[in-house]
């Protein structure tokens, strides 16, 4: 599944990949992030109660930060294992500075596997959008942006079979 | 798949129903007519350690006259809407809407009030009741609650119920026959790709609400402005209102229809609705 998400963020791209690289900043934005914890310099590992309103699984998993060009670009690449399947990917990140406001630009390629996978979901993408979004509007209010201005938008997913 | 274990709770009251809601907060779920609740169980993606079965609570199921319109209970079954005589007379875009949901199975045991309250963003009542500016009444601990339906929609899935709030019944206006539900489904599993309601007033006043394009339902303000003032429109004012189906919606893309899809079909279905409403008149 191909994931793609923008969000527009009006600080200097330094601080915007500073912030996404800061621990802190992590555990305090990522949805559903119960408990995150540096594990040498560039990878976290993470435990996640992940999803929308009812539909919520638990996930334990690690992510790498590879490819570091700070201020410019960054690859994650993250695993997890729920009771409902297993996700792993990468993930490629890329601000642009437009002006005083920083674009990112996030293209992830993600493999999920166990029941998930096994019949997919309808509504998979809507939420990585959502979960995307919200991560986005937090690192925002983090950095002291204005929240409403960060944006994120164009969730393509392309799932498995689709049963409804 | 066989879902995670749970427990299990059949509540004969609704009082009953609330204090097991407010023991357990969000890690219980509430089972209407488990269409959606239970296929996502069996997919685990929805793992909840408790269920509240609200089948045998007395008084949820019922379709009333009430003022000038109808009180439907929450536990009304989408088949019970649809053939509903008194509906298909005095209200029938709801009997119209209920017809296009799933299948026959799915209509015979799936309740409105369940529907509603998972906000499925691609689930046809939202439409309805949006177009028909209906009103929720929620119960929890601290009594009951109206919503209106327009601030009942949160968000993806989210809706202005608490974990520990029941939605109890669905009331809306009695209408004339110029109404029209036009939906293009996902042919397999029948969710709306785009579903837009409309609902013609007296005085030709318009309420249109569009379903399956973003990430909750919505009603479309800037359609129903463009055609203000018009109890007669031309099919080219149609044309140029319906233009505005998604503006400002941020419209979802997965495997069956990217965004640009969607809002098309936001604006075909918006026009085609409005025509055979107004032409209903």
């Amino acid at each position: 599944m191909k994931i793609s998400a923008s969000a527009a963020v009006v600080a200097p791209r330094e601080r915007l990949f500073e912030a996404l690289n800061n621990g802190d900043v992590l555990q305090r934005c990522i949805p559903g992030c119960e408990e995150l914890t540096a594990e040498g310099s560039d990878t976290y590992r993470v435990r996640l109660k992940l999803g929308v309103a009812g539909l919520t699984g638990q996930y334990a998993g690690k992510v790498t930060y590879q490819h570091l060009q700070p201020p410019e670009s960054f690859t994650l690449a993250f695993e997890g294992k729920g009771k409902t399947g297993f996700v792993r990917g990468t993930a490629a990140v890329r601000i642009a500075d437009d002006q005083g406001t920083a674009r990112v630009d996030c293209d992830a390629d993600v493999q999920v596997g166990g029941a998930i996978a096994a019949v997919g979901s309808r509504l998979m993408a809507a939420v990585a959008r959502k979960l995307t979004q919200d991560f986005f509007r937090c690192v925002a209010r983090e950095i002291g942006a204005d929240p409403d201005a960060a944006s994120a938008a164009d969730a393509a997913g392309q799932g498995p079979l689709d049963r409804g | 798949m066989y879902p995670a274990p749970f427990e299990y709770h059949r509540p004969a009251t609704l009082d009953e129903t609330i204090a097991l809601l407010v023991q357990h907060g969000d890690e219980a779920k509430l089972l209407a007519g488990g269409h959606s609740l239970i296929p996502a169980m069996k997919l685990r993606l929805a793992v909840p350690r408790f269920i509240v079965d609200i089948g045998r609570v007395a008084d949820l199921s019922y379709i009333r006259e009430r003022g000038d319109g109808f009180a439907i209970g929450a536990m009304t079954t989408h088949y019970a809407v649809e053939s509903s005589r008194m509906l298909r007379e005095r209200c029938p875009l709801l009997p119209e809407t209920a017809a296009h949901i799933g299948d026959v199975q799915v209509r015979n045991r799936g309740t409105i009030g369940g529907s509603l309250a998972h906000a499925d963003p691609a689930s046809d009542w939202p439409a309805a009741i949006l177009a028909l500016d209906a009103e929720l009444e929620i119960a929890g601990p601290k009594g009951r609650r109206t919503v209106r339906a327009e601030a009942f929609f949160v968000d993806l899935l989210q809706t202005a119920l608490a974990s520990d709030e029941v939605l109890c019944e669905i009331r809306v206006p009695a209408s004339s026959r110029s109404v029209a539900y036009e939906k293009t489904e996902q042919k397999a599993s029948g969710f709306a790709l785009a579903g837009v309601a409309v609902v013609v007033g007296n005085l030709g006043e318009v309420r249109v609400g569009i379903t399956g394009v973003g990430p909750k339902a919505y009603r479309a303000n800037a359609v129903e402005s463009a055609l203000r003032g018009q109890a007669a429109p031309t099919a080219e004012a149609i044309a140029r209102a319906a233009r505005h189906a998604a503006n400002g919606v941020d419209a979802l893309g997965d495997i069956h229809a990217t965004p640009e899809f969607r809002v098309h079909l936001a604006e075909i279905n918006t026009q085609r609705a409005l025509t055979r409403a107004f032409n209903a008149r």
